[in-house]
């Protein structure tokens, strides 16, 4: 019964913690423009985060070695810490976009200006990252996230036509209003959103945080084959929602209330302060998830003790890593920057580091001394070939795209 | 400094010298583990030896900025290695090293025999430790 437990526990957390600030813009925002016409890009990026975050525990749990050891290990010191450079790059943006996220969630209940939250915010992650459990964390932000869900009752309750939303998923074209290359820049945005490199350097170091050994393959594979794709299905009533609801008012998404709107319209109340608590706690969760992130990945570079299963004492420059880049973060939003413009680039930019993250980790996953029996099999291999070649070319895309539609006006 | 790869999981070969093994696959950029499981380091650099026979050994595992920074290109690294010499007590600190002998075992990552405040660079970490964490509200009992 413990058992049965601990595993619902896990796939719930997996779903509720997918989703963070990146997908809930994204695709918000590509279904009030492009409807449900790029649902296949999310399709096909849950599937690319699915295989290589199962390699990626897979190796944690056998060898107890996380992704950026990983990094190190087979780059050497130069192309790793370009690598570093790049990919912390790419997690400190989404970092500040997910705090951003959270002070606008609470914007939404308070009326109070997200600014003046976003040094109480800055504190909240600070604090957790430093005196709350690993489990406690991942636990509770993602049962939180689950509140999501109210996404998928929003589109039940406005009474679509099922089979001309299926129709525009299955047959998908580029709306008459759109131009081509901007539709190929949000299916890049989509992808780097749903394969996000931090969510792959957080499983993994969570995999060592946790203690998994080859006993927890089962589990940890029970939560990525389950978990990721039925958090990608929220994503895709998310961008449901706005398809029904503010495509055919013309109403573009710029700020997270947006996001909201085709829930209060269909639910009410009661339905958006839902839709709030899930906001704010899958943007929490994911800040959390990014910060430590940040410090996983800086440690692991240069072999420092890291991780919240030893005390902060015996993880100093870890924990000086997790303080200095949540003021770092909170810097950056009191400058007035948008957060969800910084949110809009930083699913670009991760689409442009994918390969960095992906390509090691394919590399040892194939390593008999390393991994024993538990190699990659044909399936991974192939997979992992094919989706090595998208993130490459998703990622020598990006920047072109970028230029070509101005960020996609 | 290249062999046949060996499976880190068996048992060292016994012999003349020890194992063999492909030293930059198996050893270089790896984790360094003391003996109480604590993380201290990477392995930035070997310190090999040729024998009569002409067989290279390793003699010590080098650590810290001293060893990583000559493998860093051009500025960077220089400004590593000079940071490190300003930083240490001495006039002209060598990269940091531990002996072979204080390896213990070698697998995902190299296990040694000495605790990590033994570790010649432990400074960092030991600073960071005494002037930033310590001085937190709630460093001493936060929950593991």
């Amino acid at each position: 019964m413990k058992r049965i437990f601990s595993v619902a526990l896990g796939v719930l957390t997996a779903i509720g913690g997918f989703v963070d600030i990146g997908d809930l813009v994204t695709n918000a925002l590509v279904g009030a423009r492009f409807g449900l016409s790029l649902a296949w890009v999310v399709v096909v990026g849950v599937l690319g985060i699915v295989v290589f975050a199962e390699m990626s525990g897979r190796v944690a749990a056998i060898t107890g070695r996380a992704t950026f050891d990983l990094v190190r290990e087979r780059l050497g010191p130069r192309a790793g810490l370009l690598n570093l450079a790049g990919s912390m790059a790419v997690t400190g943006l989404t970092f500040i976009a997910e705090i951003g996220g959270v002070a606008l969630a609470l914007e939404l209940v308070s009326s109070v200006h997200y600014l003046l939250l976003v040094p109480f915010t800055g504190l909240a992650v600070w604090l957790v990252l430093w005196r709350v459990r690993f489990s406690t964390l991942e636990n509770v932000f993602g049962l939180l996230g689950l509140a999501l869900v109210v996404f998928g009752f929003a589109v039940w309750q406005l009474g679509p036509d099922w089979g001309s939303l299926l129709d525009q998923a299955t047959r998908p074209s580029v709306p008459g209003s759109e131009g081509v290359p901007t539709y190929w820049y949000y299916a890049v945005a989509l992808f780097g959103a749903a394969m996000t490199p931090y969510e792959v350097f957080f499983f993994s170091s969570g995999g060592v945080e946790e203690h998994w050994t080859e006993k927890d393959l089962g589990t940890s594979r029970l939560n990525v084959f389950v978990g990721f794709p039925l958090g990608g299905v929220l994503s895709i009533f998310i961008a449901s929602s706005t398809a029904l609801v503010l495509l055919p008012a013309g109403i573009e998404v710029d700020t997270l209330g947006q996001v909201g709107l085709p829930v209060s319209e269909a639910l009410g109340r009661v339905g958006i302060a839902i839709a709030l608590l899930g906001f704010f706690a899958a943007t929490f969760g994911a800040a959390c998830e990014t910060g430590l992130s940040v410090g996983y990945s800086v440690s692991q570079y240069f072999g420092w003790q890291w991780g919240k299963y030893v005390r902060p004492r015996q993880a100093a420059l870890f924990h000086v890593v997790l303080l200095v880049s949540t003021i770092a973060g909170v810097a950056v939003l009191l400058t007035t920057v948008d957060p969800i413009k910084v949110t809009e680039y930083s699913v670009v930019f991760s689409a442009v580091a994918l390969p960095l993250t992906y390509f090691p980790i394919l590399v040892v996953a194939n390593d008999p001394d390393y991994m024993g029996e538990k190699v990659n099999g044909r399936l991974a291999n192939g997979l992992g070939q094919v989706y090595l070649v998208l993130v490459t070319l998703a990622a020598l895309a990006a920047i072109p795209l970028m230029l070509l539609t101005k960020a996609g006006q | 400094m290249s062999g046949r790869p060996v499976n880190p999981r068996d048992p060292a070969e016994p012999g003349r010298g020890g194992r063999r093994m492909d030293a930059a696959l198996r050893l270089l950029d790896h984790q360094l583990v003391d003996r109480d499981g604590r993380l201290c380091g990477k392995v930035d650099d070997l310190e090999l030896e040729r024998r009569d026979d002409g067989t290279l050994v390793v003699t010590a595992v080098l650590t810290g900025p001293g060893a990583l920074g000559p493998r860093l290109p051009g500025v960077l690294g220089r400004a590593t290695v000079a940071v490190w010499r300003r930083l240490h007590g001495d006039a002209e600190p060598g990269a940091s090293r531990i002996p072979f002998e204080r390896v213990a075992g070698i697998d995902s990552a190299v296990r040694l025999t000495m605790s990590r405040a033994e570790v010649p660079t432990y400074g960092l970490e030991r600073w960071a430790r005494d002037n930033v964490v310590e001085k937190l509200p709630g460093a001493g009992n936060a929950p593991e």
